[in-house]
């Protein structure tokens, strides 16, 4: 689907809407609704097959959040144990503080080769900095390769999805894209004419393109090697044809050992495509002479993840190795789609690692953007408890937003803070309650039912009734009915 | 076999029946149930609005109330994942030595209901009678955090007459989460209605789960959809017998 | 945020400086984390239990559930099922990696050997034939060390056509047991697992977007 200018959405922490704003276009996109919980719906029921037949299952996700927090336990240890063998073997190690600096050190790479274009595998991590506006702002053409990224590139749409980015599109909608941007009139919606289509258009570019970039989806300190894990066939292209590499990874991605990947890989290609392996992994070490580029650059990027490392319960969200898991599972996700996020990274995993990059200044709606019903946790593959760090993100964005006077009156604060008043005492609670109970009869209508109420509970009336309040609270029912009654008696007080 | 009751804040003022049938389910099996006339709210939902410091103060106190009690039974599986998940990090940042002491003694001795009928107890026949069919939704709090598995369709299998429909999707969240039903309304509705939609082609005459706040958030839709199907706490239909249905106690 | 670049080395210590402080606490000594990292749980299965004969089955098996084409052979008949093979592709301009054994270079074809080979003699190919370092049953996936007798990276991925020669002794069940059996760590490492897929078009899984289309592999039963 294309999006007018007014509708495109904005992947922008800093300029997105809130999320419960955010949401609202898509929940009334029954077409956008539908391809979401198609796609999560694929492969969920391919990873709860394979998961079912794994019988070491629970070991594996055990051993793979073990690696990863010893890995950011240690991670200073680590990352310069990778430098050193990374240089040693003949690659370059960048460090970027955040995102201009990365932008810069790409872009600086990029002019010291000449290069005027450039082919990518898909990252998020550099939709993350925002690099492609950069670079095409800095004159230099940038060609993603994944059939996901080609289609949002050339639909000038934005990923939903961190592995399947633009599961929000359907195959008609790929037609109408492809047709117009290849110039193909007559090209049919068949999944197999698009993606023969897609091979086409960019066989030229990967045999003539010197200069590649890409993201990794491991380094490994042990060996200075990296992990790139993929399906089509674009990454392998991408890594070995160009003269000049160039892996963008965040400071988070490293594994202490190659053995670790043992680990890694099995439970990734269950949890992210339902596979008991993808079809490609290239694991590549600096430079290899006669086999590949021969100038390869990795650039570190911190951009606000050595903070998240530093908060005991939040370090967990840098476990994460971007398998998705969370957001197939999510019921949130399934209905909302990613865009409502506002950031490249949606879901659950989104909803803790987009505020926390922002260093809690923005998207202080996503902590919310949850019911905790638990079931991101329950799948992700490193067990990271995201319910527990939704939980610490919520009560930082209270602290942060009590502090502003304009919020006192807030109905849900004020509410929040009178109810916690009335809580503390048995009397105050249970006037209240008989408060409450005269009040809310003026809603309630003969049915016993109430289906209006004013200011937040007209957002639970929206769409719910509410039975009205009982005549009497089980306490006052206790305390009428005398001392304890044997069985006979039970009946009787009912 | 004595226990006490916390009955949770939101079943003392909108479904004390649940509370009643609590009442008359457990001292028919020979519980001395008592009844702390001092207690309020747990806390749950402040510490899920982010209002850590209020959801403490509530915690202090239900942990103070309790310190004595041999057995707390509490008909609602959030409220008892509230105690077993957060009240541990809310005790060990914001308490003293002395409260948490208070809470380690306390935390083994409190049950939700299904637990406390089938673990302490050790009873999965209860004598009920309801003789109509029932579908049951598996609330997020009693399969993820408190781990209930089986427990709830091992009392259902017991109760006389019920024709027990399987729900599609049956530990798909329903969308209430609290704040979060009003904070992201629309979200909320939206899955509302997935899961309506799965209940209601269950073709059951009753929703049943083990907390009252998803069956609110679900009973609510229903009745504003004419769905023609009501919501009932398990423990009503346990505390239902022929002499007693659970429609006459409501 | 400003595009100011740091000197070099300016990041490198603020980043690392940063990390030092957020993990001071539970960050161990060098000593100590090797020995960490080593006591890490791992109860995941190791080594598979399957004896020979079903552990050649299950990678036939996995290999054909992603469309690959297996055909058996024993040592001694290698040459010829590869030329049976060759024959039956339909194709005849094939690269192959320099170390490659000659007996496999089937006569009647025309064999390019990449003695660095350009791209675009590559292109030219049909189709490629290497040998391998690995498979893993489980996953029905093959590994290439990129050895001389496997090829660079570009010689599999080019061509439409890739017949791999993977003897039965090669096999191992578990992925674990892979990575045990690499004496050294490999500096380059490819995995196939199937032709190359994409699923980005809902979710309909479609065969070779790049990388060969065609994967047919000879299972050598060179186990006793």
């Amino acid at each position: 689907m294309t999006h007018a200018a007014a509708n495109h959405p904005v992947l922008d922490p800093v300029f997105a809407p809130p999320f419960p704003q955010a949401a609202l276009p898509v929940l009334r996109n029954p077409q956008l609704r539908k391809n979401v919980a198609h796609a999560i719906d694929v492969i969920q029921a391919k990873r709860a097959k394979l998961v079912a037949e794994k019988t070491d299952w629970k070991e594996l996700r055990s051993a793979a959040s073990a690696i990863r927090a010893h890995a950011l336990e240690n991670l200073g240890a680590y990352l310069e144990e990778f430098e050193t063998r990374c240089t040693a073997a003949g690659g370059t190690v960048h460090w970027a503080a955040d995102a201009a600096e990365a932008r810069q050190i790409i872009l600086d790479i990029l002019r010291q080769e000449n290069a005027s274009d450039v082919i990518k595998i898909k990252t998020m991590t550099s939709a993350e900095i925002q690099l492609n506006p950069f670079l095409q702002a800095a004159g230099v053409n940038v060609f993603e390769t994944d059939l996901a990224e080609i289609i949002l590139q050339l639909g000038e749409e934005e990923p939903s999805h961190i592995v399947v980015p633009a599961l929000h599109i359907n195959r008609s909608q790929v037609r109408e894209i492809f047709a117009r941007r290849m110039g193909l009139k007559d090209l049919s919606d068949d999944p197999h004419a698009l993606t023969a289509a897609a091979r086409a258009y960019l066989r030229q570019k990967f045999l003539t393109i010197p200069t590649a970039i890409s993201g990794a989806n491991f380094l490994i300190a042990e060996t200075g090697g990296v992990a790139v894990v993929e399906s089509e066939g674009n990454g392998r292209m991408c890594l070995t044809l160009p003269r000049t590499m160039i892996t963008l990874a965040g400071i988070e991605k490293v594994l202490p050992r190659f053995k670790d990947l043992e680990v890694m890989l099995q439970v990734l290609a269950r949890s992210a495509t339902g596979e008991r392996m993808n079809p490609y992994n290239s694991l590549w070490t600096g430079v290899s002479h006669g086999d590949g580029p021969q100038r390869f650059h990795v650039v570190l990027l911190d951009n606000g993840r050595s903070s998240i490392l530093s908060k005991p319960t939040e370090r967990q969200t840098l476990k994460c190795i971007r398998c998705a898991a969370c957001m197939n599972s999510c019921p949130v996700y399934r209905q909302t789609g990613g865009h409502a996020y506002g950031s490249v990274y949606p879901g659950p995993i989104g909803a803790i690692l987009t505020p926390q990059l922002m260093q809690m200044h923005h998207a202080q709606s996503l902590p919310f953007a949850s019911s905790l019903c638990g079931a991101c946790y329950e799948v992700c593959p490193v067990k990271i408890n995201i319910p527990e760090v939704l939980l610490e993100l919520r009560s930082q964005v209270v602290n942060q937003e009590r502090k502003d006077l304009a919020r006192f009156f807030d109905p849900m604060y004020l509410g929040l803070r009178i109810a916690n008043l009335l809580f503390a005492k048995a009397w105050l609670f249970h006037s209240a309650q008989f408060l409450g109970r005269i009040g809310i009869g003026f809603f309630t209508r003969k049915d016993g039912w109430i289906h209006a109420l004013p200011s937040v509970g007209g957002k639970w009336t929206q769409t719910r009734d509410l039975r009205g309040f009982p005549k009497q609270t089980f306490h006052e029912w206790w305390a009428s009915r005398g001392p304890a009654p044997g069985p006979a008696l039970s009946k009787e007080a009912r | 076999m004595r226990a006490s009751l916390f009955i949770t804040c939101y079943n003392d003022t909108l479904f004390p029946e649940t509370g009643r049938a609590v009442v008359s389910l457990l001292e028919k099996l020979g519980v001395q149930l008592d009844f702390n006339p001092k207690q309020t709210c747990c806390g749950q939902m402040h510490a899920n609005s982010g209002f850590r410091g209020e959801a403490f103060s509530q915690a202090k106190r239900l942990v103070r109330l309790y310190s004595d009690t041999e057995t707390i039974v509490i008909p609602s599986s959030s409220c008892v994942a509230m105690i077993r998940d957060q009240y541990p990090g809310l005790i060990d940042e914001l308490g003293n030595d002395s409260l948490r002491k208070d809470f380690a003694a306390l935390l083994p001795r409190i049950y939700e209901l299904s637990e406390f009928l089938i673990d302490r107890l050790g009873v999965e026949d209860v004598g009920a009678y309801f003789p109509h069919r029932v579908t049951y939704h598996a609330s997020c709090h009693g399969v993820r955090a408190l781990h209930l598995g089986d427990r709830p369709y091992r009392l259902l299998a017991k109760v006389r007459g019920l024709d027990l429909a399987t729900l599609p999707n049956v530990d798909r969240c329903c969308g209430f989460g609290g704040t979060f039903s009003v904070k992201n309304a629309e979200v909320s509705s939206a899955m509302l209605a997935v899961k309506l939609h799965d209940v209601v082609s269950t073709g059951a005459e009753y929703c049943t789960a083990l907390d009252n706040s998803c069956l609110m958030h679900l009973g609510g839709a229903m009745h504003r959809q004419y769905a023609g199907m009501k919501t009932i706490h398990l423990a009503e239909i346990l505390a239902s017998t022929e002499a007693s249905p659970a429609e006459a106690a409501r | 945020m400003s595009a100011t670049i740091s000197a070099p080395g300016q990041s490198r210590q603020r980043i690392l400086d940063r990390i030092r402080l957020a993990t001071q606490s539970v960050a161990q000594s060098a000593p100590q984390l090797a020995e960490t990292c080593e006591a890490l749980p791992r109860a995941y299965i190791r080594h598979g239990a399957l004896p020979s004969q079903a552990r050649i089955a299950l990678m036939i098996e996995r290999l054909r559930e992603y469309d690959a084409e297996v055909v058996e052979s024993t040592p001694a008949a290698l040459p010829s099922v590869i030329a049976a093979q060759l024959a039956a592709s339909g194709k005849h301009i094939f690269v192959v990696p320099p170390a490659l054994p000659a007996e496999w270079l089937a006569k009647g074809f025309d064999w390019k050997i990449d003695n660095n080979l350009t791209t675009a003699e590559i292109e030219l190919a049909e189709g490629v034939v290497t040998a391998a370092s690995c498979g893993v049953a489980d996953s029905g996936t093959i590994v290439l060390h990129h050895s001389p007798a496997e090829s660079r990276r570009v010689l599999t991925l080019l061509p439409d056509w890739h017949l791999c020669i993977l003897r039965a002794s090669q096999v191992v069940e578990t992925l674990p047991e892979y990575f045990d059996r690499c004496q050294q760590q490999p500096t380059l490492a490819t995995t196939i697992s199937g032709p190359s897929a994409t699923a980005d078009i809902e979710m309909t899984r479609i065969k070779g977007v790049h990388g060969p289309r065609f994967l047919h592999v000879i299972l050598v039963r060179d186990e006793i």
